[in-house]
């Protein structure tokens, strides 16, 4: 049991190590900036995963969070100059907010409805930010977008003019989203969430409050998915309604945490990074070929490894990890069997 | 057995992923060694997504006149030096143009960059640029923000936004004027996204200036399927002009619903998009004739080497360029000027030379008669044509009809509108 546990910390140590040594061999901005991207993704992905992934509840309406986090934290920069790193938490709050606004008519609806109404609201809030030029004293900006104030390099408002920091801010917003869900999924409320995934009415019968235990998660998973929605303004400097709230931004954090695994710790994170570098390899060689040749070769990939691994790609990997630590595939099953029993 | 094979398919692809990042790595390793008789200029322009024909159309313009500039002996001033182009798809995404423009600036090395379509890509892209000193011609997107940063490295060939409505409405006195027409009161009907919305804020700005009254404001959204309501509210309040900002579809829409109600205003103008779609006349029929719509240019638009150029276009891909190829072609005579005064690809060195253009001679005349850029990096007379849509040989055209100078000869402006059929 203990050389289990050796192997296990170490892998953490040599994974966090790679994570902080990157940008030392890493040189040009370009790849920095890829790389920071799969993070970004991979964290946005694993906000996602928080609520929807644990739960099994499918919001194609994300972007709604991305975007209420990011014009908050933006607009409060802009006419009030209150720094990012504060605002950043406003507009999480304000995420938080909305999500229970949503939650509490939608969560009724099962299935397919609540994907619905998830891209429903999606569209709505796209078109209410694109027809919305000024709210109150602050400057929305409609269609047309809305600018970052730039500052040249500013820490203490979020603007850097190198790459690392950005680089090292996502690896720490993915640690830490990686940390909570490890939380969550072994928590009191993870194991609601599990239940009812499982079956709502046979978790109501149990006692548990599936619509409390809904908003909750949804709530943290809101919160998070605003806090990258800031991240992604900062690091963009533009906010574009359709852009940072549209069905793109909606779908893709699905897309990635699907293909990755949703419903696990990791999955969304191996997902996003892999999906995101595959994506932009192949920009790299057929960007500038045939027009939207890349785009198609990426959709082929996805779909391939949906049809010959629909779990995601946590189960291939998975299995390696168990094999790394020595233990068989049927002492993990029998130990989840343990474990459910007991809980 | 399925199994095993499923897994193995798997690992081959992520095998080959790997082996593919890492041939991405040794390839940015080699792009270093760039040699002096070539000169990289980085375009990004949307490849994919809903405005991908227009890129494609922007690409040929650019490769047609890059082509031109190298047969020609290329920049004579660095050794007959030939340039390579380097088109990056931006999806019209703009996370997708930052990455890509940090891509061929800091892999490729560029010695410019150049194109987007979008104002939502450029504003990110050209901050990018900025960043790193590099300059960026902007040939197309026309929002007034772009220029107005107080960047030192963005040139924009493009007119703004508001210079479209505020010449509309110049246009509007002179012919009232002209035709001893009095015009008191306008109607603005418009799509209600970006394009329209900025239209509007230009519109609220020139037309009270010019001493006439708004009298409707009237958004919808896009690809509408009934205007009816829209067109009975400008016909109940009669107003002398209508304006109108509006995406093919619509525009056709608007233009058949005024028919059938026969609403007649002194003058309908539109503001391009739609309203220049070569479709637009399929969908109308005659029930466009006397419209006006504005452009920065037409086929017919008489300005030196203008037909010459289109021809040449047209034989080589097969239809007439628009508006915005011009622009494009336009832009890489201008790049290529700057860098033969430059005499090299040190970025300071070319922002230097293109803050100093003042080009009144060559191709770059089909677009305008002075290339000169303002300290924001604006051009300073981005020209604009209004044209009418008028029955030639029994045929709809587009008939460039003011400024007078540069208007088809021997077609007389028709104003007030007559009606259809008149």
């Amino acid at each position: 049991m203990d050389a289990v546990k050796t192997k296990k910390i170490s892998l953490i140590v040599l994974f966090l190590v790679i994570g902080f040594i990157i940008p030392q061999f890493v040189t040009k901005p370009y790849y920095l900036h890829v790389i920071t991207m799969c993070l970004l993704w991979a964290y946005l992905a694993s906000s996602w995963n928080l609520f929807c992934g644990f739960a099994g509840q499918l919001s194609l309406g994300h972007g709604v969070f991305t975007a209420v986090g990011a014009y908050v934290a933006v607009m409060l920069f802009n006419d009030y100059n209150i720094s990012p790193w504060i605002g950043m938490f406003a507009g999480a709050g304000a995420a938080v907010l909305l999500s229970i606004l949503i939650g509490y008519p939608t969560f009724k609806l099962r299935g397919a409805y609540y994907a619905l109404a998830t891209v429903a609201i999606g569209s709505g809030v796209v078109v209410l930010i694109e027809n919305t030029q000024a709210l109150g004293p602050f400057r929305v900006g409609g269609a047309e977008g809305l600018i970052v104030k730039l500052m040249g390099n500013a820490p203490a408002f979020f603007q850097f003019m190198s790459k690392q920091p950005y680089y090292y801010i996502a690896l720490v917003m993915l640690i830490i989203v990686v940390l909570f869900a490890f939380w969550l999924k072994n928590s009191r409320l993870g194991y609601y969430l599990s239940a009812l995934k499982e079956d709502p009415e046979a978790a109501e019968a149990l006692g548990i409050n599936v619509r409390n235990a809904k908003l909750v998660a949804a709530a943290y998973s809101a919160f998070f998915t605003a806090i990258g929605g800031v991240y992604y303004a900062m690091l963009i400097r533009y906010l574009e309604p359709n852009a940072i709230a549209g069905p793109m931004m909606s779908n893709e954090m699905v897309f990635l945490a699907v293909v990755g695994g949703s419903g696990t710790v990791l999955g969304p994170v191996v997902g996003g990074i892999t999906l995101h570098a595959i994506s932009e390899v192949i920009q790299f060689y057929f960007g500038d070929l045939a027009q939207g040749l890349h785009l198609f070769i990426y959709g082929l990939i996805v779909v391939f490894m949906i049809m010959f691994k629909p779990q995601g790609i946590i189960e291939i990997l998975q299995k390696y990890y168990n094999r790394f630590l020595g233990i068989t595939d049927r002492g993990e099953d029998e130990k989840s069997v343990k474990r459910t029993a007991g809980s | 057995m399925i199994k095993i094979r499923s897994t193995k398919v798997i690992g081959l692809l992520l095998v080959m992923v790997m082996l593919l990042s890492l041939v991405a790595g040794c390839g940015g390793g080699d792009s270093k060694t760039t040699t002096v008789e070539e000169i990289k200029i980085g375009n990004i322009i949307p490849l994919s997504g809903s405005a991908a024909p227009l890129g494609k159309i922007g690409q040929e313009a650019r490769d047609m006149a890059v082509e031109e500039i190298n047969a020609a002996g290329g920049i004579k001033s660095m050794g007959g030096a030939q340039i390579k182009m380097l088109y990056a798809d931006s999806k019209g995404d703009p996370a997708t143009g930052v990455s890509e423009a940090e891509r061929l600036i800091t892999l490729e090395e560029v010695a410019l960059l150049t194109g987007t379509y979008q104002s939502g890509v450029a504003m990110p892209s050209t901050e990018v640029a900025e960043r790193y000193g590099i300059p960026f011609v902007v040939p197309v997107p026309s929002e007034d923000a772009i220029t107005e940063r107080g960047f030192k490295n963005v040139f924009r060939l493009a007119e703004k936004t508001s210079w479209r409505n505020r010449d509309q409405v110049t246009f509007i006195k002179e012919m009232a004027e002209k035709f001893n027409t009095p015009v008191k009161t306008v109607a603005l009907i418009y799509e209600n996204t970006a394009w329209g919305q900025g239209a509007v804020r230009a519109w609220e700005k020139y037309i009270p200036e010019a001493g006439l009254e708004i009298v409707l404001k009237e958004p919808y959204p896009s690809n509408s399927s009934d205007l009816t309501p829209v067109v009975l509210k400008a016909k109940n309040l009669n107003p002398d002009i209508i304006m109108m900002v509006s995406y093919v579809s619509d525009a056709a829409l608007l233009t058949n619903t005024f028919a059938e109600h026969k609403v007649m205003p002194k003058a309908y103008i539109g503001t391009s998009g739609g309203f220049a779609d070569p479709a637009y006349f399929e969908l109308t029929g005659d029930n466009c004739e006397y419209y006006f719509d504005i452009a920065t240019w037409e086929p017919d638009v008489n300005r030196p080497f203008s037909a010459d150029v289109n021809k040449a276009f047209k034989e080589k891909y097969g239809y007439s360029m628009n508006a915005e190829a011009v622009k494009a072609y336009t832009a890489m005579y201008v790049i290529a000027d700057a860098l033969e005064r430059a005499g090299s690809t040190d970025p300071e060195a070319l922002r230097k030379a293109l803050s100093e253009t003042n080009i009144t001679e060559g191709p770059s005349q089909m677009y305008a008669s002075e290339v000169v850029f303002d300290e924001t990096g604006q051009m300073v007379n981005a020209p604009l044509v209004i044209s009418q849509m008028r029955k030639v040989d029994g045929k709809m055209e587009r008939v460039s009809v003011w400024p007078e100078e540069e208007a088809r000869p021997g077609m007389e402006i028709v104003w007030p509108y007559p009606g259809v059929g008149k």
